[in-house]
């Protein structure tokens, strides 16, 4: 009895030894942070360094918010801290997995957003293959590198009901517990779900959800690895206004909360740059008649029309405005950057424009071998909601990986990491708020294929950046 | 010669370290704690829900219902096993006629537990609009609960279930946080759609919004709630107090006045939650501590928080930004990371993510009063 314990002490020792060895080794700048968090009591805060900003989401002083007023104060350029017990907690024994949550909108059903069908069944079903595959990739590189488990993806559908989002996070949290969570696509959603998992303590990291305000809301347990609609907004009003000089600028949007949110920074740029938006209309998703909409925008005589919507209504609104001779250029949210839209708008795509979260052209190995492998796993090419799923599990894997199985240190690593996250989408330099703050695109349809151009390819003006925060900002810097 | 030894290491651990303005006039600090974590019974050191009743202290935590009897100390508890619905509590109301003590679970719907057994609503089995409740509150025969997809009130006679959501109250957001009920009027900590107030004499709702409609910026101190992420709102001499994550404020139905951690003596501007005493006094819940503005007239606080590295804690007296005072003490909060506070008679009680702290109040007055004898009997009380 003595020699088989004996050695069962001595195999599970080289199992820790082999463990050991294969554990990733961490950079320097990682192990000063693991330096700094571990080891800690349940009453301490470790010095994480926060990161500071002195302006929020590159935005420049003409369209900034009350833009002749000094705000009494300015959120969002400090880092969130997270001040609680959890980096004492130990990690668990005799897991048989490491489980990872997956939320999004996977299963066809009823939805908040419609009123009837869901529709963003497609995004969520890419969002999860890419997910799937980076655990995969991780398993077969051994799995969680501590004690050699296997990943497990633990997946929940965000059926568009907003109730039940925050029921699927629960389950995550406490039922069936899991150390992170990847997800998920409508914004209404993924607020709901990021308020679960603040009080539950629970990393969650965004790799869908476009809508700004997802991340300005102070949580210091989430993160997002795509460029928002902010981004993509003041990008299409540079090109609109300060390069093309469109004066009269339409809104078509559905009448959701992508829609909602996802123009308000056109809105509100257009109208500080002197150009307030001429018209906007809201159609109700899933419907296929846009006439009482395009009359409208038709009598505004407008220059440019946006539409902020899905891939499917967007190709529909094209058609009837071409049809009834509106010429006036199109641009789009990312969802139109499809098959989908191609195929439904046929002729009518030439020339449409859409802001994008990322270069899918940029010529990078990671980014071919990651298409490779998906269309090998998958038997389908790989588009933009499953790249970002990919990098999005992969950020969490490597976290998970370096900081161990626990839930505050898997959210330090995320957060205090300085360096841009090397994606298949591109650099992710993540800002103050955790938000992707990388640089992002215009997609242009022309001759049957999308082109994708960077603000200096297109030589697309911006205005003055200040290198000062608004309420320590001096006149010298607040200039127009 | 002990009682020399003791007297000085007393004097040392509960005088005032540093006092400007002698013979000023300051606010009542609390130096007599009591703490109670898992070693004295609890089920779980993460407490979100505190709710003092008479003899007793009800604590929702992470993992079951909690009870400890003031005068003996001893804590009862209860979990899934014994027959709690769910076993996340993250608010907590008694109601008074009856007695009854209500359960917001997280994720699991409304439980009230009466005659020592539970009896629970979900979705499945009732008509609350969804299971993640963060709040409940009692209002005459209703209870409100607040989820995260609107507020249902149950009519405790009647058994009818109304819903409030974006399409019969002023929600533009339907996530709600924080509820609470006093003086005729339930108010609504809505995450992203500021604070909604409920006249129950009229059925009539009004909202309270931030003025410059901007997430990114607060553009006046004083120009309304300071940000539409709101996690508490409670209601008291016509005095509206409200938490968020972004900094807190006070509106007294005529005049907003807005409090950071730059400004006031708050040590966080994230606070998960609030609890007031008064129109003049309310204890706001921070990630760095707690926050008390004892006198709302000079902007006068006492900001409590533990020492990270030994059991010993300190108050932090404040007028605006001006240190009037430190405090050193012995252990006062279990932890800094607050979730819920609540106040009965003169005492204080502090759920935090590690356990209860309990501030006794004797001798406690409000407002403020020369210094500082009470305090120094108080401390001495304490150890």
């Amino acid at each position: 009895m003595k020699r088989l314990l004996l050695a069962m002490v001595c195999l599970f020792a080289a199992m820790g030894q082999e463990a050991k060895k294969a554990a990733p080794a961490a950079d320097p700048e990682t192990q000063e942070v693991l330096r700094r968090i571990n080891g800690l009591t349940p009453y301490e805060v470790p010095d994480l360094k926060l990161r500071t900003e002195q302006n929020y989401a590159h935005t420049s002083t003409d369209v900034e918010p009350f833009g002749s007023v000094k705000p009494y104060k300015e959120h969002f350029l400090v880092q969130m801290e997270y001040t609680g017990p959890g980096r004492a907690a130990p990690e668990p024994v005799g897991l048989k997995s490491v489980r990872i949550g997956f939320i999004g909108p996977i299963e066809s059903t009823v939805s908040i957003a419609t009123g009837g069908k869901s529709h963003e069944e497609v995004l969520g079903k890419m969002m999860l293959k890419g997910a799937q595959l980076a655990v995969e990739q991780a398993n077969a590189k051994g799995g969680y590198l501590k004690g050699k488990i296997p990943f497990e993806l633990a997946v929940a559908n965000d059926n568009g009901l907003w109730g039940s989002t925050g029921n699927e996070v629960v389950k995550m949290a406490y039922e069936n517990p899991v150390w992170a969570i990847l997800g998920t696509i409508d914004s209404a959603n993924s607020h709901i779900a990021i308020r679960v998992a603040l009080k539950a303590e629970v990393v969650m990291i965004n790799t869908g959800d476009t809508d700004p305000t997802f991340i300005e809301t102070n949580i210091p347990w989430v993160a997002r690895n795509i460029g928002d609609d902010r981004q993509q907004g003041y990008l299409l009003v540079d090109y609109m206004i300060r390069k093309m000089g469109y004066k009269r600028i339409g809104i078509i949007r559905s009448s959701n909360r992508y829609g909602r949110f996802g123009v308000r920074e056109i809105k509100d740029s257009s109208r500080r740059l002197g150009h307030p938006v001429a018209i906007e209309m809201a159609y109700k998703v899933g419907g296929d008649d846009f006439s009482l909409q395009l009359d409208r925008i038709q009598e505004m005589n407008v220059d440019a029309i946006v539409h902020w919507g899905d891939a499917r209504e967007s190709a529909l609104i094209l058609n009837q405005m071409r049809a009834r001779g509106m010429k006036q250029p199109y641009f789009c949210s990312d969802r139109s950057v499809s098959p989908e839209f191609e195929k439904a708008a046929g002729a009518n795509a030439e020339g449409v424009i859409c802001g994008y979260p990322w270069d899918p052209d940029r010529k990078d190995p990671k980014l071919d071998e990651f298409r490779k492998a998906f269309k090998a796993r998958f038997q389908v090419d790989a588009e933009t909601y499953a790249a970002h799923a990919y990098d999005g599990m992969n950020m969490l894997i490597w976290a998970v990986q370096q900081g161990g199985l626990n839930r505050a240190k898997i959210r330090d690593l995320i957060a205090t990491r300085s360096k841009p996250w090397p994606g298949v989408t591109g650099a992710i330099p993540l800002s103050a708020v955790m938000d992707d703050a990388g640089e992002v695109f215009l997609a242009r349809f022309g001759q049957g294929r999308w082109k994708y151009e960077s603000r200096e390819s297109l030589q697309i003006p911006r205005g003055f950046v200040p290198v000062r925060d608004r309420t320590s900002r001096g006149l010298e810097t607040a200039s127009r | 010669m002990k009682y020399l030894l003791a007297a000085a290491m007393l004097a040392a651990c509960a005088a005032p370290a540093q006092t400007v303005g002698s013979g000023s006039k300051l606010p009542f600090v609390y130096t007599k704690w009591k703490q109670f974590t898992t070693e004295n019974g609890l089920p779980n050191d993460h407490i979100f829900a505190v709710k003092s009743d008479g003899p007793r202290i009800w604590l929702g935590t992470e993992n079951g219902l909690a009870l400890i009897d003031k005068a003996s100390g001893k804590v009862k508890s209860w979990t899934e096993k014994d027959g709690l619905p769910w076993r996340v509590v993250t608010g907590i109301d008694v109601d008074k006629k009856t007695g009854d003590v209500w359960l917001a679970l997280f994720g699991g719907g409304l439980a009230r537990f009466s005659g020592g057994r539970f009896e629970h609503w979900h979705q499945m089995n009732s008509g609350l609009v969804n299971d993640v409740a963060y709040g409940v509150a009692v209002e005459n025969d209703n209870v409100w609960v607040a989820t995260t997809a609107g507020a249902s009130r149950y009519n405790t006679v009647t058994r009818e279930w109304s819903v409030f959501t974006e399409k019969n109250a002023p929600m533009e957001e339907i996530w709600n946080y924080g509820v609470n009920y006093r003086d005729g009027k339930v108010h609504l900590a809505v995450w992203g759609s500021g604070v909604l107030e409920y006249d129950v004499a009229t059925g009539r709702w009004k909202d309270y919004l931030d003025p410059d409609g901007e997430m990114e910026i607060d553009l006046y101190r004083d120009d309304g709630i300071v940000h539409v992420i709101t996690t508490q709102a409670n209601y008291i001499d016509k005095v509206l107090w409200v938490s968020t994550y972004f900094g807190v404020c006070r509106y007294d139905g005529r005049n907003w006045r807005g409090y950071y951690n730059k400004d006031s003596g708050n040590p966080s501007d994230f606070n998960n939650n609030l609890k007031a005493r008064s129109g003049n006094e309310a204890w706001f819940a921070t990630d760095k501590g707690v926050g008390a503005i004892m006198d709302a007239a000079t902007n006068t606080w006492v900001a409590y928080t533990r020492d990270p590295k030994s059991k010993t804690g300190k108050a932090v007296v404040t007028r605006d930004k001006t240190v009037l005072e430190t405090v050193e003490m012995g252990l006062n909060l279990t932890h800094n990371y607050i979730l819920a506070i609540d106040v009965e008679d003169n005492d204080v009680f502090i759920a935090t993510s590690k356990g209860l702290a309990w501030g006794v109040g004797d001798g406690y007055y409000g407002g403020l009063r020369e210094r500082p004898k009470a305090l120094a009997s108080n401390g001495r009380a304490s150890k």
